[in-house]
């Protein structure tokens, strides 16, 4: 291995002492490490971010430095002194505070509720039923100080869950801010923060340092990076790789992360492209409550070709692919997969027409946790694929699924392990697998890179367009707009439910398209 | 190697510890560690416990709680539960009995017809009674929890109401001999049901696609229909198939008893449910394995009867079956 950053000046011979610092921190499951001996130092008034492909044990190093998860072996210094966490609460105590993706708040309670929850204001040794009244406005007034403090738009009264996802992050940040943590842990706090909410988190955060808080700072986004981070930690396949600036250029944190040169991250479209296989005519959803409303939308994706829809969250890209699916009911219009019109009412119907979709909330809708990786991928073979029967034949499914793991560049060795087990890299993979095992010639993706690591970005890229090289048809709906000018042959671009605009490759312009959102 | 601060060292990979092996996998564990705990104490406890014969005895005993929890596995891995297992054996008991004892009444030179029509009574009995749970947990979306324990009361209270509260006599003495007391090559005729039965959810479960997909249905019913998996009929399948497991189990039991009695079932709910618990069978859904439950329903049947040789009583007995679901659960929680 040999490694060109730039050197950065050792402070803890001298300097300040370490907030946190681990040694030798190790998390074994089972045989396998997803931590393997991590000594990291986090110092007072630094944001020190953590970078790596998702399974890399940055998940994993902050739920021990949390305290949510014990670690096999190593310790961990709090200031110098070896302590352990064996609970969430103990290191709260202790000063350090996380805010996980996976939030934890109460959705019926309201943003106050959330705020003050488990530390309520102390009640006097009053009766009860004034005490509570009492206790409930200061909980309000002392969630109104914080979010006004932090500078946050959020209403303390309003119930959690009828905030959006951006919204409720923002409710977790303020409970871990309202006791001043020595050290507070962000994972992707920005992922589902609009523009202006995350200048007030960054601002918040430079506010943080400035008083001497140290911050861990988990972000799959390059370009915040050097906004707001001091030093970076690149961890790979549970292993420290190295720590180098903040301002390190991209594409060697990319090198660091991999492991590998990137010559070329989107794989070249093909160039020749066969008959229409989707065609949807002039479709229209019935409206319906949680649907966002799609009207008249008219489009076609030949074989070989990928077509994008790029849309603001809500333009109602996401219905408009699940519609295709028969999980939206189509007021109007016609829908025909390979020349024939399908009017589904149930999955199965769209898959035995020939037509995929692979859904963008692989948690909930993709997957079952509990199960393995190899049961996952061959669920809707069994009845639509080349494995397709009233028994099973495990040997001959691993056989074929052996192939498609090798496309979607899974490894192969861990097909046995249940899919909770799996970074979320993997478990996309694993969604794409699914996608492969049946005999379809449409697909439909709806976000397969969200929350995804550049490594398996990569990954599911090149799968991509090995399928068009196969000669099967892409609707590929994306919120990730470098993703869709990379991949795509054409984009639409859809706005209030209505496709606005159409782009070819080579007129693929960033503010062009842009402007067409709003 | 130049450069950096601080670059990885790897030492030697470390293995995992004994004990953290053990907390990691005790969900398989925890039932062969009650077993051996259970044959230590129960052995020490009275000298007649592990002797050929008790131990027949209780496999002979087991048969009925199996057969209901087989049935209870395949609702329980789908993501359901069903509360009325127990009405539905004492449904079949009594139904099954009445319309055997009628028609061997009207016409006793063909007990045999007596007997299939008392069979195919008693197996539709247990079918509709998992149809209409079926029904109600997926169409009308009824928690399974609340539709099964009213189905176990609307059920029970058929049972008495067509009974009269009295045990039913006059089944053909055919039925005793053969299903209560019969035997194949020295094999207790209900021994081998049970066995067949094991077989076929073993291999239903394992080895079928209607296992896959009543799996992917317990353990991610939403990503089961993305993947065009129709969970519904899958899971009413699963409510009848446990309704004939349990119809199955009260036929078995009227045979042994020589009566149609309408309490008969009254435990086995807990009692099922328990004996998938502790094998490992979530209740969440998703969850379990045919053979964990033969060992789970076996460890049961192997307490109470440890319990009677010791001499402490059905109310023990009772109370020791729920502290096992209790001690499991706190075990297996995840």
């Amino acid at each position: 291995m040999t490694l060109h950053a730039t050197p950065v000046a050792e402070t803890a011979a001298t300097g300040p002492v370490p907030t946190i610092e681990t040694v030798g921190l190790t998390r074994l499951y089972g045989q396998n490490a997803a931590l393997d001996h991590v000594s990291l130092r986090f110092m007072p008034g630094e944001v020190h971010v953590l970078f790596g492909e998702n399974g890399a044990g940055k998940s994993t190093l902050i739920s021990m430095i949390s305290g949510a998860n014990a670690p096999s072996s190593g310790q961990i210094l709090l200031k110098g002194q070896p302590v352990r966490f064996d609970s969430v609460r103990m290191a709260r105590a202790n000063g350090v505070r996380a805010v996980f993706q996976e939030f934890s708040l109460v959705p019926d309670l309201t943003v106050a509720q959330n705020i003050t929850l488990g530390e309520e204001p102390a009640l006097g040794p009053r009766a009860f039923g004034l005490a509570n009244v009492l206790a409930k406005s200061a909980a309000r007034n002392e969630a109104r100080r914080l979010i006004e403090e932090l500078g946050f738009d959020l209403n303390p009264d309003a119930k959690v869950s009828t905030l959006t996802r951006g919204k409720q992050q923002m409710v977790e940040i303020c409970k871990a801010m309202r006791v001043r943590p020595d050290l507070l842990i962000l994972d992707e706090p920005t992922a589902s923060l609009s523009e202006h909410d995350s200048q007030a988190l960054f601002a918040l955060i430079r506010r943080l340092t400035a008083a001497g808080t140290a911050i861990i700072y988990v972000t799959h986004r390059m370009h915040e990076i050097p906004l707001i981070g001091h030093r970076l930690s690149v961890l790979r396949d549970g292993q420290f790789v190295a720590t180098v600036p903040a301002d390190t250029p991209e594409d060697r944190l990319i090198e660091l992360m991999t492991g590998r040169n990137m010559a070329k991250i989107y794989p070249q479209p093909r160039a020749d492209l066969g008959e229409v296989k989707l065609r949807l005519d002039n479709v229209t959803l019935t409206p319906r409550q949680g649907v966002e409303p799609v009207r008249d939308v008219s489009l076609t994706v030949r074989a070989g070709e990928i077509v994008g829809i790029a849309g603001l969250v809500g333009c109602g890209k996401g219905n408009l692919a699940q519609a295709c699916f028969g999980l939206h009911r189509v007021a109007e219009g016609t829908i025909e997969v390979s020349g024939r019109a399908i009017q589904p009412r149930h999955p199965s119907d769209a898959i035995k027409a020939g037509l995929w979709y692979s859904p963008a909330d692989r948690k909930n809708d993709g997957l079952a946790l509990d199960q393995s990786a190899h049961k996952n991928m061959i669920l809707s073979g069994l009845s639509f694929g080349p494995s397709r029967g009233e028994f099973l034949r495990p040997r001959r499914d691993a056989r074929r699924l052996a192939e498609l793991v090798r496309m979607v560049e899974f490894d192969a060795n861990r097909m046995g392990e249940p899919v909770s087990r799996f970074s979320g890299g993997n478990q996309q993979k694993i969604l794409l697998a699914k996608a492969l095992v049946q005999d379809v010639e449409v697909y439909v993706f709806d976000e397969p890179t969200v929350g995804v690591d550049i490594g398996a970005c990569l990954s599911i890229y090149r799968c991509l367009a090995t399928l068009s090289a196969r000669g099967a048809a892409i609707l590929l709906v994306s919120s990730n707009l470098p993703e869709l000018m990379g991949l795509t042959h054409r984009m639409l671009v859809m706005s209030q439910g209505r496709l606005v605009a159409e782009f070819d490759r080579a007129d693929y312009d960033e503010h062009k398209i842009l402007e067409q959102f709003f | 190697m130049s450069g950096d601060v601080s670059l990885s060292t790897r030492p030697a990979q470390a293995t995992p510890g004994f004990w953290a092996r053990i907390v990691e996998n005790r969900d398989l564990l925890a039932l062969p560690a009650m077993f051996i705990i259970a044959l230590l104490i129960f052995s020490l406890a009275s000298d007649k416990f592990l002797t050929t014969g008790n131990l027949t005895n209780v496999a002979r005993q087991s048969v009925y709680l199996l057969i209901v929890a087989l049935g209870q596995l395949v609702v329980m891995i789908g993501g359901g539960l069903d509360l009325s297992v127990g009405s539905n054996v004492s449904l079949t008991s009594v139904a099954s009995s009445m319309v055997m004892a009628a028609i061997f009444a009207a016409n006793p030179n063909d007990p045999w017809f007596a007997l299939w029509s008392g069979l195919a009574v008693g197996m539709a009995v247990g079918l509709a009674v998992g149809l209409v749970n079926g029904l109600g947990v997926t169409l009308l979306g009824i928690n399974p929890f609340m539709m099964t324990l009213g189905m176990s009361s609307v059920v029970f209270g058929i049972t008495l109401y067509i009974a009269g509260g009295v045990p039913i006599y006059g089944a053909p003495p055919l039925h005793g001999e053969i299903f209560g007391f019969g035997k194949i090559a020295g094999f207790p005729i209900p021994s081998l049901v049970a066995l067949a039965l094991v077989a076929l959810a073993w291999f239903t479960l394992e080895w079928t696609r209607f296992g896959r997909h009543l799996y992917a249905a317990g353990g991610n019913g939403r990503a089961a229909e993305l993947s065009g998996v129709r969970t519904v009929p899958v899971r009413i399948m699963a409510y009848m198939i446990c309704g004939m497991m349990a119809s199955l189990a009260g036929l078995l039991l009227t045979a042994r008893l020589g009566s149609g009695e309408a309490n008969v079932g009254a435990s086995l709910p807990l009692e099922s449910i328990a004996a998938c618990v502790i094998s490992g069978v979530s209740l969440a859904g998703g969850r379990g394995r045919a053979l964990a439950v033969v060992m789970g329903t076996l460890l049961i049947l192997l307490v109470q009867n440890g319990l009677n040789l010791m001499q402490v009583g059905a109310y023990a007995q009772s109370i020791a079956t729920g502290g096992i679901l209790i001690f499991a659960m706190a075990i297996v929680r995840r």
